[in-house]
């Protein structure tokens, strides 16, 4: 009885102060939604169904940052620095394992841990420093950077981590895809239907579980660090533990969308956690709206669909769009554009109902 | 005369890489030092005074001029994008940081699309001397001198001139400064143009001695980033004694281990660093004083 | 019973002594209010408190146990409480979710939501509950502030200038209110400029004066004391 009770507490959280959204037409678009895109592979070429997981890939890292940035406050330029550890990580594992047995699987949990077991270390260097906001940004973006110039000259045979060679500038590959061990047959999970339906579940339940989190005490405490980290100290927090615990929960989703990305593609490369690398995951989540994991969300997906589409057309000035549309968000949508969208939508509704 | 050999060897390498530092981490210090907001579009400045003044000589100019003339680009540049971008932002720095980035992602791959993959470079001037059956490079030395020159004139600058003396009442209390006639914005302006002209400068002296390419600005990141968070927000007290600590850590590891190890000893020195003293060595030192 | 007690507190920053060989004892039960010219160490002596500042020497005791070295937010879970001069509040956040953030600490998540009611209530914020916090007026922000610091229910509650900025009735609103958090057992601590304000509030008075303590007394005393009278003219240098 008492763990019913708690149950359906925990899964109040899934509406509350902090996130967008809220209500029976909230959560029936959120079903619309859903269904659309669970319908969406019966219209399309399984080939395109497998492309597309491409975009699913990378929410993880974007709900990630939203978390550690927009609801924490603490700006991290180098969540690719995790992305890259946790690919490279289960490249490594993989090789070494092998497919059989479900041990893709142990790999996946393992190179996501090792990534977290890396954010909590660092983390723990900057936030018990105290280092404010610019800083633990160019600390971050130094980390990653440092490490794409590492593997990229891990070129010899020397560089090898069992039967796994990391292969310098040109990336690591051969590694299995995520396979799941089913009788009569293991399932392999390549860019295709099973894929999808997998990474579209996993990205649901990481959705709602972000947004019970950020509703909870613990989200609480987080956005009262964004708000005035002095208050929040003075309320009896210690305040350190709580941005560590962020950054750590935000840098094992950044290792997920590794991990997937590196499952995905069969491959992983330095310059995935480079300069440009970096930047995209800040355009994503700036341009959506940080602050709320909804607009993250919309936000980061609208971005990639038209930087693919873009890159398709005329590929080079996609980047140069990209730099634009950060700069005036920046300057014209701060909050983001998605949220911008939002407020105005709220705005405009609760006008209709003073009238 | 082994032991001669070694220690000139060992000096030379900390001369380098302190050079190296404090050349590519001034201007990001001035301009975070007075204005609080750390520049990610730093390496598209040094990119913008490595193209110019690789350009000039191309063109037919002495390198020296060519070198000034990258670095006075590069200080337009910077005005003009304090001036679209950076000036709204003052009372965001968080902001201004993400706004500087995409200005960087616009420069470098505009400069791909628009001068291709890569521009010749010059060659590194004034061949090379012995000693003790080792070869130095004679233009390593001149950047040695070159780093403490900025230095000493940065000094002259902010305690000499007129200039100076309003850009710092300005960063210390701006609404006083303000209030006494001074014009703020232009001194921001000036401050964001000197820190990008510093860097233009940067590019401009290790133009000779890199492949020209437009990413070649994040390879002076991390080196300038991490200086930069040592040090704190004083230049004088902070980026030169930072540079000068971290010159001998790099020397070190690049002797013993190569490049990258320097590099990397770098960073978990920075990472040792903040846990110590959060505030960099000039806020350690202006805490001690204030 | 003392409640605080500092020993020799020095506080420099490089050559000036912002606190000097303080020594000052608070009873438990008690409402004291510390004032002094500007620059007379009143913020920081808070700081030291707080633990926002190490001091250079000296000891701080809360309730006879020794809080010198501990961080802040240990601290504020041995019973201190503060309110900032400047209103320390979650400003984009509703004035609801400050009071839950305040509160959640130690109310089980059964009881938060009546805590928080009765909280609003006690404030006469319920009718604003819903705006953000950064959209009260100045008084209400005042209040919002001595809320949070008092929903922690500290044994020793520390107020920086708390009424500054707050209209005649609203300061005497605020002070009746501290005389009845007294009543239920809160010692208070308070830097205060509004003499009237001291007078309603103050059990006893203590001026610091150059980081030391000048003057302790009544409010009567303080105020019959010609020395006192002189300080804030400027004519005592120590």
């Amino acid at each position: 009885m008492a763990e019913q009770s708690r149950l359906r507490a925990a899964l109040r959280l899934v509406e509350g102060p902090q996130t967008i959204g809220r209500g029976p037409r909230f959560w029936a678009g959120f079903l619309v939604v859903l269904a659309c895109a669970c319908a969406y592979p019966m219209f399309a070429d399984s080939y395109d169904v497998g492309n597309n997981v491409y975009f699913f890939n990378w929410l993880f890292m974007a709900m990630g940052l939203s978390l550690i940035w927009g609801y924490g406050g603490s700006l991290s330029f180098g969540q690719t620095a995790f992305f890259g550890v946790a690919g490279y990580c289960y490249g490594v594992l993989t090789i070494n394992l092998g497919d059989a047995y479900g041990l893709t699987l142990l790999s996946l949990v393992l190179a996501v841990g090792f990534s977290a077991v890396f954010a909590a270390v660092l983390g723990y260097f900057l936030f018990f420093g105290r280092i404010n906001g610019v800083f633990l940004g160019i600390v971050s973006l130094s980390v990653t950077l440092v490490l794409e110039r590492f593997m990229a000259q891990t070129a010899g045979p020397q560089w090898a981590i069992g039967s796994a060679r990391l292969n310098g500038f040109n990336g690591m590959g051969g590694m299995p895809s995520l396979t799941i061990p089913w009788p009569g047959g293991d399932i392999v999970l390549f860019p295709d239907l099973p894929l999808y339906y997998l990474t579209l579940a996993l990205l649901v339940v990481v959705y709602l579980a972000l947004r019970m989190l950020v509703n909870s005490r613990f989200g609480n405490v987080l956005v009262a660090i964004r708000e005035n980290p002095q208050r929040a100290e003075m309320l009896g927090y210690d305040i350190r533990k709580f941005q560590l615990g962020g950054f750590v929960i935000g840098s094992a989703l950044a290792g997920l969308s590794g991990v997937l990305y590196t499952s995905w593609g069969n491959y992983i490369t330095p310059a995935s956690m480079g300069m440009t690398a970096a930047a995209l995951p800040i355009v994503w989540v700036a341009v959506g709206g940080r602050s709320d994991l909804t607009t993250t969300l919309v936000g980061t997906l609208a971005v990639l669909i038209v930087f693919q589409m873009l890159t398709i057309h005329g590929s080079q000035y996609a980047l140069v769009v990209m730099g634009i549309l950060l700069v005036l968000t920046v300057l014209v949508a701060p909050r983001g554009i998605v949220m911008g969208i939002v407020d105005a939508a709220g705005r405009l509704t609760r006008r209709k109902e003073v009238r | 005369m082994d032991i001669f050999n070694l220690i000139f060897s060992f000096l030379y390498q900390f001369g380098d890489a302190f050079a190296f530092l404090v050349l590519s981490a001034c201007g990001l210090a001035v301009i975070f030092g007075m204005m609080g907001v750390i520049n990610l579009a730093h390496g598209e400045f040094i990119m913008c005074g490595a193209y110019v003044s690789t350009s000039a000589v191309h063109a037919g100019l002495p390198l020296p001029l060519a070198i000034v003339a990258g670095a006075v680009a590069a200080g337009i540049a910077g005005m003009i994008v304090e001036l679209l971008v950076i000036r709204p932002l003052y009372q965001r720095p968080l902001d201004t940081i993400v706004a500087t980035w995409g200005i960087s992602m616009i420069v470098t791959q505009g400069t791909l699309i628009v001068l291709g993959p890569s521009m010749q470079g010059v060659g590194t001037p004034f061949g090379s001397f012995t000693m003790g059956g080792y070869s130095y490079s004679v233009y390593r030395v001149i950047l040695m001198i070159a780093a403490i020159g900025t230095l000493a004139l940065l000094w002259l600058m902010f305690t000499r001139t007129r200039f100076g003396l309003l850009s710092r009442a300005t960063i210390q209390v701006p609404h006083v400064a303000e209030a006494m006639g001074v014009n703020t914005n232009l001194i921001y302006s000036v401050t964001f143009g000197l820190g990008a002209g510093l860097a233009g400068l940067a590019g401009g002296l290790y133009a000779p001695t890199m492949t020209l390419v437009p990413t070649m600005g994040a390879s002076f990141m991390v080196e300038a980033f991490v200086t930069v968070v040592v040090g704190g927000a004083d230049i004088f007290l902070g980026t030169a004694p930072a540079a000068a600590i971290l010159g001998v850590i790099k020397a070190a590891l690049t002797g013993w281990q190569g490049q990258l190890a320097g590099q990397i000893g770098l960073l978990i020195a920075v990472i040792i660093v903040i846990r110590i003293l959060p505030r960099g060595i000039s806020g350690k030192i202006l805490k001690e004083r204030a | 019973m003392s409640i605080l007690e500092t020993r020799k507190l020095n506080k420099h920053f490089g050559g000036l002594h912002v606190t000097g060989n303080v020594d000052f004892t608070l009873q438990t039960g008690e409402m004291h209010c510390l004032i002094g010219p500007n620059g007379a160490g009143k913020s920081t002596f808070f700081r030291l408190i707080l633990g926002e500042h190490q001091p250079d020497s000296g000891q701080i005791l809360l309730a006879g146990e020794d809080i010198t070295r501990a961080k802040s937010f240990q601290r504020i879970r041995k019973g201190i409480s503060v309110k900032f001069q400047v209103p320390g509040i979650f400003k984009e956040l509703s004035t609801r979710q400050n009071l839950v953030i305040a509160l959640q600490h130690h109310v089980p998540a059964g009881m938060l939501r009546e805590e928080v009611d009765r909280l609003l209530e006690f404030l006469k914020l319920s009718g604003d509950q819903a705006q953000l916090a950064g959209n009260l007026s100045h008084g209400q922000k005042q209040w919002l502030e001595i809320g949070m610091a008092i929903a922690l229910k500290p044994r020793l509650l520390l107020l920086d200038e708390p009424t500054a900025g707050m209209t005649p009735d609203e300061t005497h609103a605020t002070g009746e209110m501290l005389h009845r958090l007294n009543a239920e057992g809160m010692t208070v601590l308070a830097v205060e400029h509004d003499m009237a304000f001291v007078r309603q509030i103050a059990h006893r008075v203590t001026v610091l004066h150059l980081g030391k303590v000048f003057a302790q007394g009544s409010i009567d005393d303080i105020t019959a004391d010609p020395r006192v009278a002189r300080i804030y003219l400027g004519e005592v240098d120590a």
